[in-house]
């Protein structure tokens, strides 16, 4: 298992304030990932789910422990390699969207590829090419906030997928959206994961979500409670 | 991400919010306007005097007198108490002309091209055929090796046997009936010179002693503050107006009280000190603008303040224009950072909109200033410089221009640097959580 294992901690623990206000978020956790596979994080709010993802994103850093992203160790890089990075291997879906709504949706899409200095020209090739993933290639010159809230997620996830990450990070995808538009948008991401094999990690709250992975590992006040696999996988 | 996508990003961003980003480039239009106004009119000036001093001979023009006769002048024109006479050191009749041991000692200093110390000539009046009237006129000499800046014609030939010429001030060519001075240039003036002794001894009336010569107009010079309506002869027309002003006089009364020189203008100052130490008081066309310019500069200095001060105002406008423009984009800030976009390259875009609201500023005002200053030159020109065809008062130097936009870029980019850094330091966990 160790040998196709994508992303690993090792006794990760973040601690927040000093003193008299330490709250200590995540206690010492061990996880490991493997390449390719769907994981919700689930928890109640306040357990160091959404702690945990971010350190696993590279966003944070933790107090104390390791993270391992493809076998090296990540502590020791510097900003500047993190932001690459997250920029080449990463992508992002948030629950409340975050997208410069007064932007072409064509826009949105390209920011990664923007950030990471690509031409004009190639940048606007691969984000049409995300944007038909997601069905919204006909939307592309409209304004991002004339859509709605289904076509916004499908945008984030083409604004995911643009820079062909090996890990999406989906905080609450579906948090914002009805079940019918939630739905899709789910089924977009899983068949990402299968199609592409694009290693899936969703914090949620929401069971029916997490039941839809293939593993779940539940949080609770700072411990993996429970590291569970579904035998059945994830249903159509 | 690519230099030339900041700065796109940072125009669009700039243009969100456009009442706001209008207001703050308008005050630094303010400030821009101000100085760039200022400076042309700076130009204007400078260029008009480097124009007079080309009028009067250029850099390297030297006039002298005896450092005792200065003096003297120079305490009764600057109201000081009158000065005591000594009878060993003063001696009026010597203090007042320039001796010939001096002219020996001049005539050594290193860097004086040509030293001219002529007796003194002059004339009565001048006259021409197409006018009865008769104009009082003072002669200059045109020193041997110094181009006056001539409006028509050329300057009067300097050779010792040369024809007896005359380069004539625009003005006495409008009195002398040629209401287009360029058709003077060419014509022959007749020039009255008396001669002294005669005039105060045997002379009834004033012409029994005045012998009428014809002068050729070999060119025009534009009217200055510093010719002083002057007009300008040759060395053969001087020499012999002074042999008729001192006919019958002893020959050591026929003596120069004023000399000119010729110097390497880079060397004029090292020239003066040694003129000073001879005793004769070298003033070089310089000196004489510099009181003008020195008053001119204060006011400008002040202008300039002015300037300052609103630029002042407008950087503190940029720091707030930007402050709101940080708050307002947080989550846009974190989420770019989650994505990858380093620390640096989001101070970038921050400090590149706030260099474009000074380009904008400084860009606004260099067109409008230009406008205004271009009218102002016409107006100024029909009227209260009508007197001064060769002043234009507003100059616009691109280089100055340039100058001036980059200047105001930078303070822009120094007001940004604090929203920009408070850009750069948020963390995007912070941001994307910010609701």
């Amino acid at each position: 298992m160790t040998t196709s294992s994508l992303l690993s901690t090792r006794n990760l623990k973040k601690v927040y304030g000093k003193r008299d206000t330490k709250f200590e978020a995540l206690r010492g956790l061990n996880l490991e990932i493997n390449a390719g596979e769907s994981v919700a994080i689930v928890g109640k709010s306040g357990s160091g789910k959404s702690t945990l993802m971010h350190l696993l994103a590279l966003l944070d850093k933790p107090t104390s422990g390791e993270i391992t992203l493809n076998g090296r160790s990540t502590s020791k890089l510097k900003n500047r390699k993190l932001n690459r990075l997250r920029n080449k291997e990463f992508g992002f879906v948030f629950q409340s969207f975050f997208m410069n709504a007064n932007d072409s949706v064509l826009n949105n899409v390209i920011l990664p590829l923007k950030i990471a200095g690509i031409s004009r020209r190639e940048r606007r090739r691969r984000a049409m090419e995300a944007l038909k993933v997601v069905e919204l290639d006909d939307k592309a010159k409209n304004k991002a906030k004339d859509l709605s809230g289904g076509q916004k997620q499908r945008v984030c996830i083409a604004r995911a997928i643009v820079n062909n990450p090996k890990v999406i990070f989906a905080d609450e995808p579906t948090g914002n959206l009805d079940s019918a538009t939630g739905d899709k948008i789910e089924k977009l991401l899983f068949d990402l994961n299968k199609e592409k094999g694009i290693t899936l990690i969703i914090v949620t709250h929401d069971e029916e979500l997490a039941a839809k992975c293939k593993r779940q590992i539940r949080i609770a006040d700072g411990e993996i409670v429970e590291d569970a696999k579904t035998k059945k996988g994830a249903k159509k | 991400m690519k230099v030339l996508d900041i700065i796109h990003d940072a125009n669009s961003n700039l243009w969100r919010n456009k009442i706001r980003s209008i207001l703050t480039i308008l005050a630094i239009f303010v400030g821009s306007f101000t100085i760039i106004l200022n400076s042309a009119i700076n130009a204007g000036v400078n260029d008009w005097m480097n124009k007079q001093i080309e009028n009067m001979g250029g850099d390297g023009y030297l006039e002298m007198m005896p450092t005792e006769a200065y003096d003297t002048m120079a305490s009764m024109l600057s109201g000081n108490s009158p000065q005591e006479y000594t009878e060993d050191k003063d001696d009026a009749n010597a203090s007042m002309y320039i001796k010939d041991e001096q002219i020996e000692a001049a005539k050594k200093i290193d860097g004086i091209k040509v030293f001219n110390a002529l007796p003194n000539a002059t004339a009565d009046y001048i006259t021409s055929s197409r006018t009865d009237k008769r104009y009082r006129i003072n002669i200059n000499l045109v020193v041997e090796g110094i181009n006056f800046d001539m409006s028509n014609g050329v300057s009067p030939n300097t050779a010792k046997d040369a024809p007896y010429e005359i380069a004539i001030n625009e003005d006495m060519a409008k009195a002398l009936g040629y209401e287009n001075v360029s058709e003077i240039v060419g014509e022959t003036v007749q020039i009255a010179v008396p001669s002294d002794l005669k005039c105060r001894t045997s002379a009834v009336k004033r012409s029994d002693c005045q012998t009428i010569l014809d002068v050729k107009v070999s060119g025009t010079q534009a009217p200055g503050i510093l010719s002083m309506g002057g007009s300008r002869v040759n060395l053969s027309f001087w020499t012999h107006a002074n042999e008729i002003n001192y006919e019958g006089y002893a020959p050591e009364l026929n003596r120069s009280s004023q000399a000119t020189a010729d110097v390497d203008p880079e060397k004029i100052d090292s020239v003066k000190a040694e003129l000073e130490k001879i005793g004769l008081k070298a003033m070089s066309v310089d000196d004489e603008v510099g009181m003008f310019k020195v008053f001119f500069d204060a006011i400008l200095i002040v202008f300039n303040i002015f300037g300052g001060i609103a630029l002042v105002a407008a950087s503190i406008g940029i720091i707030n224009t930007l402050f709101m423009s940080v708050q307002e984009r947080t989550k846009e800030i974190g989420l770019d950072k989650a994505l990858g976009m380093s620390n640096g390259k989001v101070f970038a875009s921050f400090s590149c909109e706030a260099i474009l609201l000074g380009f904008w500023g400084s860009a606004v005002g260099v067109v409008v200033s230009m406008i205004i200053g271009n009218i102002v030159n016409g107006i100024a020109r029909e009227t209260f410089l009508a007197d001064f065809p060769t002043f234009t008062l507003t100059i616009f130097e691109p280089l100055t221009m340039i100058t001036i936009v980059a200047i105001i870029m930078f303070i822009a980019f120094l007001a940004g640097t604090l929203p920009a850094r408070k850009a750069s330091k948020k963390n995007p966990i912070d941001a994307l959580r910010y609701e």
